[in-house]
C-alpha cells in the first residue's frame, strides 16, 4: 500500500449517506482511484443512488448518470457510443450496480452489451440482497441467508455470474473483495487497458443487512475469501481462470457464525452449505488448473 | 468542490450538481469515536531495564540504526553486553510467538550496538549532590550512567583493578569480547564519573569514610562469596569455586585444571566454566541434579555446551570426593528422581536408592551459586535471606544507602541487574530533590512490571498518539496482516572450530538479515504508518498527522463504524464512547 493518505485527493467525498461500516463505499473509492478522473459513473437504482447524496449535491467528483433499476449496462453503452463519437475514446465508462440491478432486473441489459463486447466496465457491487429496499432477497443471495423475503433462510444457492459473464467471452471478467485493496485496485487496473466489456463481481459487507456490527465489514469480506465462500479470481477471454489470492484452511462455519442472518442454520445445513461450496471450489480449481 | 455549470448554458442546470457532499456532517451520527492511541508492547513491558523495544525495533527497521541506538542508550548503557549475554525476557514476551517466533530482539540490539548512536549520552546539568556506587558491575555502572544523566557528580569504588565486575570477571570472552564491553563501559566513564579501583570499602575503608561528605550511596557490590557443595572431602584440592577459575581465565591466570573436570551445577556460571574448561584442553562432564528441561542457564547456552559435545549427567549429585594423597580422584555420585515441585516451582531431586557410583574426574569445579559477603557490608545494615534487603525502590535499611543487583534480591541476570541500577538512579533522585518516588515514577511506568522509561523522565511525554496505559495482549494482535516469516537465525562458528580457542561463538547478523528480522516486529500498540486505518474507511476520515507516526481523525464525518479499530494490525486504535 501506498498511504498518501490524502481524501482531498480523492474522487468521491465524505458526508455521503451510507450506513456506518458500509462495503461498498470503499468499493468505490477504489474504483475511482484506479481508473481516475476521467470517467463517467452510470448508476442504476441501488443503495448507491441514495448513499450518492441528493441533487444538486453528488459525493462522487465525477460525472454521474443516475438512471433505471434495469438500464445500468445500455445506458452506459449508449453513453460510450456518444464519447467514441466525440473522439473521446480515453474516457472510462464505468456501471455501479447493486446484486439486484445486475443479477435480476438488469440482467437483460448486461447480457445485450457483454454479447456486444461494448466498452465499459461493469461492477456489480454485491451486497447479496436488495438492501436500499429493505433487504429482499435477490438471486445473488447465498443459500440459507434470512432475508426479509425468506424468513426461513433462502433454499437455492446463489448465481454463479462471473461463470455466465466467461461464457460471453468477454475479455474481463474478476471478482474482487473489500477485505483485498490491493488485488482490488491491481484488477480493476488491469481492467483499464482492455477494451470491450469488463465484468466486476465485488463482493461488498452490508453490516445493515447481515446483522453484524458496523466494525466487522472488513473482517466477514476477509473471511468470505479466506473460508472459500468467495474466491477471488479472474477469467481473460472468457477461457484463462487466475485464483488471485490464495484461501486458507477455513471452514465455511467461521463465515457464517458471526452473521445474524445465519442465525437458526442447524448443523446438517451448515454441511451440505460446506459441500456446495467445497464443489465450485473444485471446479475452480480445475478450470484454473490447480487440479484435473 | 464547486462545479460551474456550462459557460454557453448548453446543458440545462437541472443536470448538473453544484457541490460534493462534504458538508453533510456524518459525524453526529456517531456514538463511538476512534482514537489513536499508543500503548505497550509486551517486549518493552518485560524487560527489566525499560527499554524501548518496539521503538528501537521500529527505527532499526527503517535502516536509522544510529536512532535505535540512541534510543536503547536512553534506558540502557549496555547495548553491546545485552546484545549478547541478556537473559532476552523481551523475547519470551513476545506477541510473534503466536504466529511464528519471537522477534530476535537481542540479534538487532547486538547489530545496533556496533553504530555510533545518532544523539551520544549527555550528563546532565550539574548538581551540588555527590553520590557514591560500590561495585563496578552492570547494577553499579547503569547507576552511575543514569545519575550523571541526572546531572550528579558520581564516584564509582571497585576492588579489582578491572572495571564491569562479573561481565569481566565471570562472562568468557568468547561470550562476549572484551571489546564489546570496553566501548560500552567507555561510553559510560565519558559522562565523567570518578574512579576507585583496587579499593575495597568495608576493608580497605570504612564505610563511614565512604558516606563522609557524599549525599548517597549505592551498594552494588554483587554476590561473590562461595557456596561449597557440603560434601564430604569438599576441601581437598583440586575443588574450586566457578567463578573463582572463571576469574583466573579472564585475567589471564592459570587455571590448574585436570584431564576429567566435572562442573556441578545447571546454570549460566555451570555452562561457562564447561565450556571454558573444554577450551583450555580438558573434558568436561556438568553434573546437575535435575534434568535438562529444570536447568536455569539461558537455553542457548545448553545447546551450545551440547553442541560442542560437552558431556551432561543429569538428575545426579555429588555425595562425596574421593581424595587421593590431597587430591581429589573421582566423586561419588547418587542418581535423583523428581518429586513434587518445591518452593521455587521446580521439581525436587531425591537420591534413587543404591544408585551410586563413582565419576571419574581430577577437578571438580562447583557453580552452585554465590553468595553475598556479608562480611563487608555496613554495620547494621539489614540483610534478609541472605542478601541486602531493599523496598522495591532499592532502599536499604539505612539513610542514604541503596542497594541492588546480585547484592540485592534481584534476579541474579545482567539485565535485571541493569534495572536494578537505573531504579535505584531515580530512587536517590527523587529523595535528594525531596519528592515522593512513587509520583515521579506512576507517569513513566511501561505496564506493570515495574520497569519505567527515563526517556520519558528526561525527555517528557512525545507528541502523536494518546498513550494509554495498557499492554497489548496477543488476541489484539490481527493476524489476518501477517505473513509467517520465520526467525533469522543468527550465524555461529561451527563447533570444531569454536572450541579451538576464546573467540566469539555467534557472529550476528549482517545488515541484511538485520533489516528482515527488525521488520518481522509486530509493532505492538504503536502506528507505524501501515495506512489500514486510511485505506478501509468508508467515510475517508483519515488522513496523515503532521506528526510522524501519527493520523488524523475527521472528526465531523466520521460516522463511528469502527472499522478503523478492527482492521489496525496492532492495536494502536481504540473506539470511544462519546456524550
Ligand atoms: C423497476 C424498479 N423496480 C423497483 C425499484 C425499487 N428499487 C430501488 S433500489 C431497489 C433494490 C436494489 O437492490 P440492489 O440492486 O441489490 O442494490 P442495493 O440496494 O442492494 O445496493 C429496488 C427494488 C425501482 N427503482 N425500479
Ligand atoms: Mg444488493
Amino acid at each position: 500500500m501506498n498511504p498518501t493518505m490524502d481524501p482531498a485527493k480523492e474522487l468521491m467525498s465524505p458526508g455521503h449517506l451510507a450506513c456506518a461500516g458500509c462495503g461498498a463505499a470503499p468499493a468505490m473509492r477504489w474504483a475511482l482511484e484506479a481508473l481516475g478522473p476521467r470517467t463517467i459513473v452510470v448508476m442504476p437504482a441501488c443503495c448507491w443512488s441514495i448513499i450518492c447524496g441528493p441533487y444538486p449535491h453528488s459525493a462522487l467528483r465525477v460525472p454521474t448518470f443516475h438512471t433505471a433499476f434495469e438500464t445500468g449496462a445500455v445506458t452506459a453503452a449508449g453513453i460510450r457510443a456518444s464519447l467514441d463519437m466525440q473522439g473521446l475514446q480515453d474516457i472510462n465508462v464505468m456501471v455501479w450496480a447493486g446484486d439486484g440491478g445486475t443479477f435480476d432486473i438488469g440482467f437483460q441489459a448486461l447480457s445485450a452489451a457483454a454479447e456486444r463486447n461494448d466498452d465499459i466496465i461493469f461492477v456489480c457491487y454485491d451486497n447479496e440482497a436488495y438492501m436500499n429496499t429493505g433487504i429482499q432477497r435477490s438471486s445473488a443471495t447465498p443459500a440459507g441467508a434470512w432475508t426479509t423475503t425468506t424468513p426461513g433462510g433462502k433454499i437455492r444457492p446463489k448465481k454463479n455470474l462471473v461463470e455466465i459473464m466467461a461464457a460471453h467471452r468477454i475479455p474481463y471478467a474478476a471478482t474482487a473483495s473489500i477485505a483485498f485493496p490491493d488485488d482490488f485496485i491491481s484488477k480493476m487496473t488491469k481492467a483499464k487497458g482492455i477494451k470491450g466489456t469488463r465484468f466486476f463481481h465485488v463482493l461488498a459487507t452490508c453490516p445493515t443487512g447481515w446483522r453484524i456490527p458496523s466494525s466487522h465489514t472488513v473482517k466477514l469480506a476477509r473471511l468470505a475469501v479466506y473460508s472459500r465462500a468467495f474466491p477471488l479470481y479472474e477469467v481473460e477471454d472468457g477461457e484463462r481462470y487466475t485464483i488471485t489470492v490464495h484461501p486458507r484452511d477455513l471452514p465455511l462455519r467461521d463465515y457464517l457464525e458471526p452473521q445474524g442472518r445465519f442465525r437458526g442454520l442447524t448443523k446438517d445445513q451448515i454441511e451440505g452449505l460446506q459441500e456446495e461450496v467445497d464443489r465450485t471450489w473444485n471446479r475452480l480449481t480445475r478450470l484454473a488448473g490447480w487440479s484435473s | 468542490m464547486q462545479r460551474k455549470s456550462g459557460p454557453d448554458g448548453a446543458l440545462p442546470p437541472g443536470s448538473i450538481t453544484f457541490s460534493d457532499m462534504s458538508w453533510n456532517r456524518t459525524g453526529s451520527w456517531r456514538y463511538l469515536k476512534p482514537k489513536f492511541v499508543r500503548k505497550f508492547s509486551p517486549c518493552s513491558e518485560s524487560c527489566p531495564a525499560g527499554n524501548d523495544v518496539e521503538g528501537f525495533l521500529f527505527l532499526a527497521g527503517e535502516g536509522r540504526y544510529e536512532e535505535a541506538l540512541a534510543k536503547i542508550l536512553q534506558e540502557s548503557p549496555f547495548p553491546g553486553v545485552c546484545g549478547r549475554v541478556c537473559c532476552h525476557p523481551c523475547e519470551s514476551a513476545c506477541n510473534r510467538r503466536i504466529s511464528d517466533d519471537a522477534v530476535s530482539i537481542q540479534g538487532i540490539e547486538r547489530f545496533v550496538s556496533q553504530f555510533e548512536p545518532s544523539r551520544p549520552p549527555q550528563p546532565g546539568e550539574p548538581r551540588e549532590e555527590k553520590v557514591a556506587v560500590v561495585g563496578s558491575g552492570p547494577a553499579g555502572l547503569s547507576c552511575a550512567y543514569h545519575l550523571r544523566r541526572l546531572g550528579y557528580s558520581v564516584t564509582v569504588f571497585e576492588k579489582e583493578d578491572v572495571l564491569g565486575g562479573m561481565l569481566c570477571l565471570g562472562i568468557p570472552r568468547y561470550r562476549l569480547p572484551r571489546r564489546v564491553l570496553n566501548r560500552d563501559i567507555d561510553r559510560i566513564l565519558a559522562l565523567g564519573i570518578g574512579l576507585e579501583t583496587g579499593r575495597r570499602v568495608g576493608k580497605d575503608m570504612s564505610w563511614d569514610e565512604l558516606l563522609a561528605g557524599r549525599d548517597a550511596v549505592f551498594l552494588a557490590i554483587g554476590a561473590h562469596a562461595h557456596v561449597g557443595l557440603k560434601i564430604e572431602g569438599e576441601s581437598c584440592q583440586g575443588i574450586m569455586p566457578g567463578t573463582g577459575f572463571l576469574k583466573k581465565v579472564n585475567l589471564g591466570l592459570p587455571a590448574a585444571l585436570g584431564r576429567r573436570v566435572a562442573v556441578i551445577g545447571g546454570g549460566n556460571t555451570a555452562m561457562d566454566c564447561a565450556r571454558v574448561a573444554l577450551r583450555l584442553g580438558s573434558r568436561p562432564v556438568v553434573v546437575y541434579r535435575r534434568t535438562r528441561e529444570e536447568m536455569p542457564a539461558i537455553e542457548a547456552e545448553v545447546q551450545e555446551a551440547l553442541e560442542e559435545g560437552i558431556e551432561f549427567e543429569w538428575l545426579t549429585s555429588p555425595v562425596r570426593a574421593l581424595v587421593d594423597d590431597g587430591r581429589v580422584a573421582g566423586l561419588q555420585c547418587t542418581r535423583n528422581r523428581l518429586a513434587d515441585p518445591d518452593d521455587s516451582g521446580r521439581r525436587r531431586p531425591e537420591p534413587v536408592e543404591a544408585s551410586e557410583f563413582v565419576l571419574d574426574a581430577d577437578t571438580v569445579i562447583t557453580a552452585v551459586g554465590e553468595a553475598v559477603d556479608l562480611a563487608v557490608l555496613p554495620h547494621g545494615l539489614k540483610v534478609e535471606k541472605g542478601v541486602v534487603w531493599i523496598d522495591s525502590w532499592g532502599r536499604t535499611s539505612m539513610e542514604r544507602i541503596w542497594a541492588g543487583g546480585d547484592s540485592g534480591p534481584d534476579q541474579r541476570m545482567v539485565v535485571h541487574a541493569i534495572g536494578a541500577g537505573k531504579k535505584a538512579a531515580l530512587s536517590i533522585h527523587a529523595t535528594l530533590r525531596g519528592n515522593d518516588i512513587e509520583g515521579i515514577a506512576e507517569p513513566l511506568r511501561i505496564g506493570s512490571s515495574g520497569s519505567f522509561s527515563m526517556e520519558r523522565y528526561l525527555q517528557g511525554e512525545q507528541g502523536g498518539a494518546v498513550p494509554v496505559r495498557e499492554v497489548v495482549r496477543p488476541e489484539q494482535i490481527n493476524l489476518d496482516y501477517f505473513e509467517h516469516v520465520p526467525r533469522i537465525v543468527q550465524p555461529r562458528r561451527a563447533p570444531s572450530d569454536r572450541v579451538q580457542g576464546f573467540e566469539e561463538v555467534n557472529g550476528g547478523y549482517d545488515k541484511n538479515d538485520a533489516d528482515l528480522e527488525a521488520k518481522r516486529c509486530f509493532h505492538c500498540g504503536t502506528c507505524d504508518l501501515c495506512g489500514n486505518c486510511w485505506r478501509f474507511c468508508p467515510d475517508l476520515c483519515i488522513r496523515s498527522g503532521d506528526v510522524p507516526g501519527m493520523n488524523l481523525l475527521d472528526d465531523f464525518h466520521c460516522k463511528g463504524c469502527g472499522i478503523c479499530a478492527e482492521e489496525c494490525p496492532r492495536s494502536a486504535i481504540v473506539m470511544e464512547r462519546e456524550l
